[in-house]
């Protein structure tokens, strides 16, 4: 999707950042890192629900009178329906507040764009494994308390079966707290490959430690990301199957490009030019 | 809001004699950036891209992690060589983010404070519970978390919540100015709500007061 340049609007970058995980805000600097690199937007911000600067503090950094804010999320729920507005102080899709036009697009996990960012990954973190002999299995938080939290994934494993190219035997959702658990992919792929992706924006401790002892090659004890290679080692022979997991989706630097698609798609929903 | 820029007010400040935000020291002509307790820049390590100083901002010089940036805990051996007030700008907003924009707006009263309570009462999940520490606990937090004794550089603006002002203390006194400065030569660094560091030391506060009323 092309991008029509904004040197005169900001782009403000939500994530949620962590207290404890030093891993947790990097791929969102590296996105707002990338984009300023292609200087499409007069400035680029992140700000965060756990981390500095906070989105109370976010728009005393901005000078633009315009503002795009993308929520770095990878569905829609708690954070992006109630957090984000509340903190930002946004009622709709275009708010004035703080003197400024702010635009809220939707979250970046639910824009379509994101299926060929997951294939992408998964040519990369199994090259020439063949696909018909291959199960892709993308993983979730999963949480009975948000529907939407796993829409986006059902959605994209929807959109995967129906493309032509897609040669995967079978694309299956699955979670680290409800069914179907991706602790039980031994039982599900059929195939004599499993290829994983956790559908995350950051690495955490969900996909560097808990993802991995789910699946049966990593203990319990685990260190920071940064500090450890879980995502180098492929692949993993487990269960008479050979295994590759990959890094969360969310550190693929061609999320700047769903970010710049989500805004694309927001302009044309609904500003007009 | 007003029109003029945040690269304009700190193209000002640094005319008028500014030369120093919290542990970073700024020089002119050309424009540069270095560590306060750094003397001598010819052994420092060059760094000219503004994104490079949120990675060096990430660790102590002993290696811990800084999740509070306001902490008086940045490491020396590095110094920006930057080509534009533009790069200077965001360079000390990845050192420490929104400061420049927190003191303008503190400085031209346009700053909304967040008073602790409303932040409390605003966590969710496992800090939901933060909200039940006692304004007696919340003030002894203070005393033991932020100020420079305990590592912290940024003037408190907020109080616990609209009829109860911070105790006076070393804390709460702080103006926000690192070393012996004054306001014509450095930046303040300004606190308009308590962190998520804080936050966090709220909740076990919470959860010690409960435990200890359950004895």
């Amino acid at each position: 999707m092309e991008f029509t340049p904004k040197p005169k609007a900001a782009l403000l970058i939500v994530g949620h950042g962590s207290t404890e995980n030093r891993d947790s805000s990097a791929p969102y600097f590296d996105h707002a890192h990338e984009i300023r690199r292609r200087n499409v937007f007069g400035e680029v911000h992140c700000c965060f629900w756990k981390e500095e600067p906070s989105m109370r503090e976010a728009f005393y950094m901005i000078d633009a009178d315009e503002v795009y804010v993308v929520p770095d999320f990878i569905s829609e729920g708690y954070f992006t329906q109630d957090v984000i507005p509340r903190e930002l102080g946004l009622t709709g899709p275009t708010t004035q507040v703080h003197g400024k036009t702010v635009h809220y697009c939707d979250p970046v996990g639910i824009h379509p764009s994101m299926t060929s960012l997951i294939l992408q990954r998964t040519d990369e973190v199994a090259p020439g494994v063949p696909q018909e002999e291959s199960t892709l299995f993308i993983v979730g938080h999963g949480t009975g308390l948000n529907k939407n939290s796993t829409k986006a994934i059902k959605d994209q494993v929807d959109h995967i079966k129906t493309l032509p190219n897609c040669r995967f035997a079978d694309v299956i959702d699955t979670y680290m707290e409800e069914p179907p658990f991706i602790a039980d992919w031994g039982k599900l792929a059929k195939t004599p490959n499993a290829v994983v992706v956790p559908f995350f924006i950051a690495d955490g401790l969900h996909s560097y430690q808990d993802i991995p002892v789910m699946l049966g090659f990593e203990k319990e004890e685990g260190l920071a990301a940064s500090q450890k290679d879980v995502f180098r080692h492929n692949p993993y022979h487990l269960q008479d199957k050979t295994l590759y997991y990959s890094a969360a989706i969310g550190t693929e630097p061609m999320m700047a490009d769903v970010i710049l698609d989500q805004i694309s798609t927001f302009d044309a929903q609904h500003v007009a030019h | 809001m007003p029109n003029m820029s945040l690269t304009k007010v700190l193209a000002d400040a640094l005319d008028s004699g500014v030369n120093q935000i919290g542990q970073l020291r700024i020089l002119r002509d050309p424009i540069r950036v270095h560590h306060i307790d750094d003397y001598d820049l010819d052994t420092l390590k060059v760094h000219t891209d503004p994104d490079d100083a949120r990675k060096i901002g990430l660790y102590t010089p002993d290696g811990e992690y800084r999740f509070t940036k306001g902490e008086l805990s940045l490491k020396t051996g590095w110094l920006f060589k930057l080509d534009s007030m533009e790069d200077l700008r965001r360079t000390i907003d990845q050192f420490y983010p929104a400061s420049l924009g927190l003191w303008n707006a503190w400085k031209n009263d346009r700053i909304q404070i967040q008073n602790l309570r409303d932040k409390l009462n605003r966590q969710t999940g496992m800090y939901r519970h933060a909200r039940n520490v006692s304004n007696e606990g919340a003030q002894e937090l203070v005393k033991c978390l932020c100020g420079p004794s305990n590592k912290c550089v940024k003037k408190i603006l907020w109080k616990i919540d609209d009829e109860n002002p911070l105790e006076d203390s070393e804390a709460s006194r702080f103006e926000g100015l690192v070393g012996d400065v004054d306001e014509s030569t450095a930046i303040p660094m300004v606190c308009q709500e308590a962190c998520n560091f804080f936050v966090a030391q709220a909740r076990k506060k919470s959860k010690e007061e409960f435990e200890a009323k359950e004895q």
